[in-house]
């Protein structure tokens, strides 16, 4: 995608379908000024993506971000400490399967 | 000499909100700056998941509570996509209008907490609050309330605008047409001042596009990217406005960006005030929990904010949606910060962090 001229990674995000996960890229080319988003349908027990850090910077904090809040693996990525703090790691708060107002476990 | 690790915060500096930097330096000089976020996440993406489409705007502006009606009219308007209701025409003239008040009120205040960083300016942030204050005014008078003004309903306003609406921003804008040459004097003639921001955190061109960061930030790198250009939304289309960039990328450019962007901003407004009908039908459906069901295309809903390129991205159910998910383009600006620091020294730090116009609320979501 790069060498076509989308060299502005505006947004990397996730949605839980419950069957599937569906990760979203937003690409946008800076000089003809045009948006394109792309999807990857991951499976939910063993979701894992490769890293887009190399070919684009800002792709850091959306990667932690979505692996934090979705719990999906980053291949490439060394396992860096949690971006939002306190979460253990272990519940993903915005996949449907975690309820509203369960209390949740701080890490050990 | 060894290299020492320095815990700094958290604290509430002109970022508006809690952040903790982990700071390696040599000597005086920065080898590595560690942001740490998250003091302040509320889960707004999980929460709105839960609340009908027209309870979440609050939530929105409590995002950037230096500009929340920027936040506010981007839910809203990604909410008016996903149901297809128009936007009645004279809202829109009334919503640019108010949307540059907010920005040129959220620049002001951003002026005025950087000279308050670098050395106790005082003079430029009790002007800055001065003209602010009035700005405030005005969109308290608009909305009825000073700071969270939830004044955007689907399809236009919360309540009509007053009946002085034009004479009072006429006489605001003219107000700030004046005065704004005022903080050339105290600031871009001011050595501390220039010393402290010039070559201080530059961020190349190159560098701005790869690493993402939107708004006067890229702006101020080189690139002319404003979604109000490349994608206009409202009457923007029919205004003339330019958008200030400058090469440097370095703190005062940025400086130089946002001071720019309040004196167009006041041209924007002259433009819509005298294009705006007189007595324009501004009022909006009012708020109902149970609406019309959205249809189920995602939304995409780019806009300028003040602080750069906010993005909503959501998937509709049919009275609450599915999945919202922020793009907060401070989130992103505070990612290039380990980059700007690289080599500084200790003290440049809050200069670069002041001149990214952080909000911590909107970071941590």
């Amino acid at each position: 995608m790069k060498e076509k001229g989308f060299d502005y990674l505006n947004k990397i995000t996730a949605v839980d379908y419950v069957t599937y996960i569906e990760v979203v890229y937003m690409l946008y080319n800076t000089s003809t000024k045009h948006l394109e988003i792309l999807k990857v349908k991951l499976d939910p027990n063993d979701a894992a993506i490769e890293s887009v850090m190399d070919i684009y910077k800002a792709a850091d904090w959306y990667e932690r971000e979505m692996s934090e809040m979705f719990g999906i693996k980053i291949k490439g990525r060394d396992a860096k400490r949690l971006l939002l703090e306190e979460w253990n790691g272990v519940e993903f708060p915005l996949r449907k399967s975690f309820l509203w107002g369960k209390p949740y476990k701080k890490a050990d | 000499m060894s290299v020492v690790r320095i815990n700094v915060g958290p604290i509430h500096p002109s970022t508006h909100g809690v952040l903790r930097l982990v700071v390696d330096v040599d000597g005086d000089t920065v080898k590595l700056v560690e942001p740490h976020i998250g003091f302040l996440h509320r889960g707004v993406e999980k929460l709105c998941e839960t609340r009908m489409y027209m309870q979440s705007p609050s939530y929105m502006e409590k995002l950037d509570y230096i500009a929340p009606l920027a936040w506010d009219e981007l839910y809203v308007a990604a909410v008016e996509q996903a149901m297809g209701t128009p936007v009645k025409d004279g809202a829109q003239y009334a919503r640019v209008i108010l949307l540059e008040f907010q920005r040129i009120a959220s620049h002001l205040l951003w002026i005025g907490t950087l000279a308050n960083d670098l050395g106790q300016l005082i003079t430029a942030f009790m002007w800055a609050f001065r003209d602010r204050a009035k700005v405030i005014k005005l969109l308290e008078d608009v909305s009825g309330s000073r700071m969270f003004y939830v004044n955007m309903r689907l399809g236009g306003l919360y309540q009509p605008l007053p009946d002085d609406f034009k004479e009072r921003s006429y006489g605001l804008i003219d107000y700030l047409d004046r005065t704004m040459p005022e903080y050339l004097d105290v600031l871009d003639k001011n050595e501390v001042f220039i010393d402290r921001t010039k070559n201080v955190g530059a961020l190349s061109r190159d560098d701005a596009i790869n690493y993402g960061v939107s708004g006067p930030v890229l702006r101020a790198s080189g690139v002319r990217e404003d979604v109000r250009r490349s994608q206009p939304y409202y009457i923007y289309d029919k205004l003339k406005f330019d958008i200030p960039v400058m090469r440097n990328g370095d703190c005062f450019d940025r400086y130089r960006v946002r001071y720019e962007e309040i004196l167009q901003s006041t041209k924007i407004i002259r433009q819509a005030l005298a294009m705006m009908p007189d007595n324009a039908d501004v009022v909006g459906a009012p708020i109902k929990l149970i609406g019309p069901a959205a249809k189920p295309d995602p939304v995409v809903m780019r806009r300028e904010i003040p602080r750069g390129e906010g993005l909503i991205y959501m998937i509709p159910d049919k009275q609450r949606p599915y999945r919202i998910s922020l793009r907060s383009p401070t989130f992103i600006n505070l990612a290039v910060l380990p980059k700007l620091c690289e080599g500084v020294k200790f003290a440049d730090i809050f200069a670069i962090m002041g001149s990214l116009d952080l909000v911590l609320a909107e970071i941590d979501r």
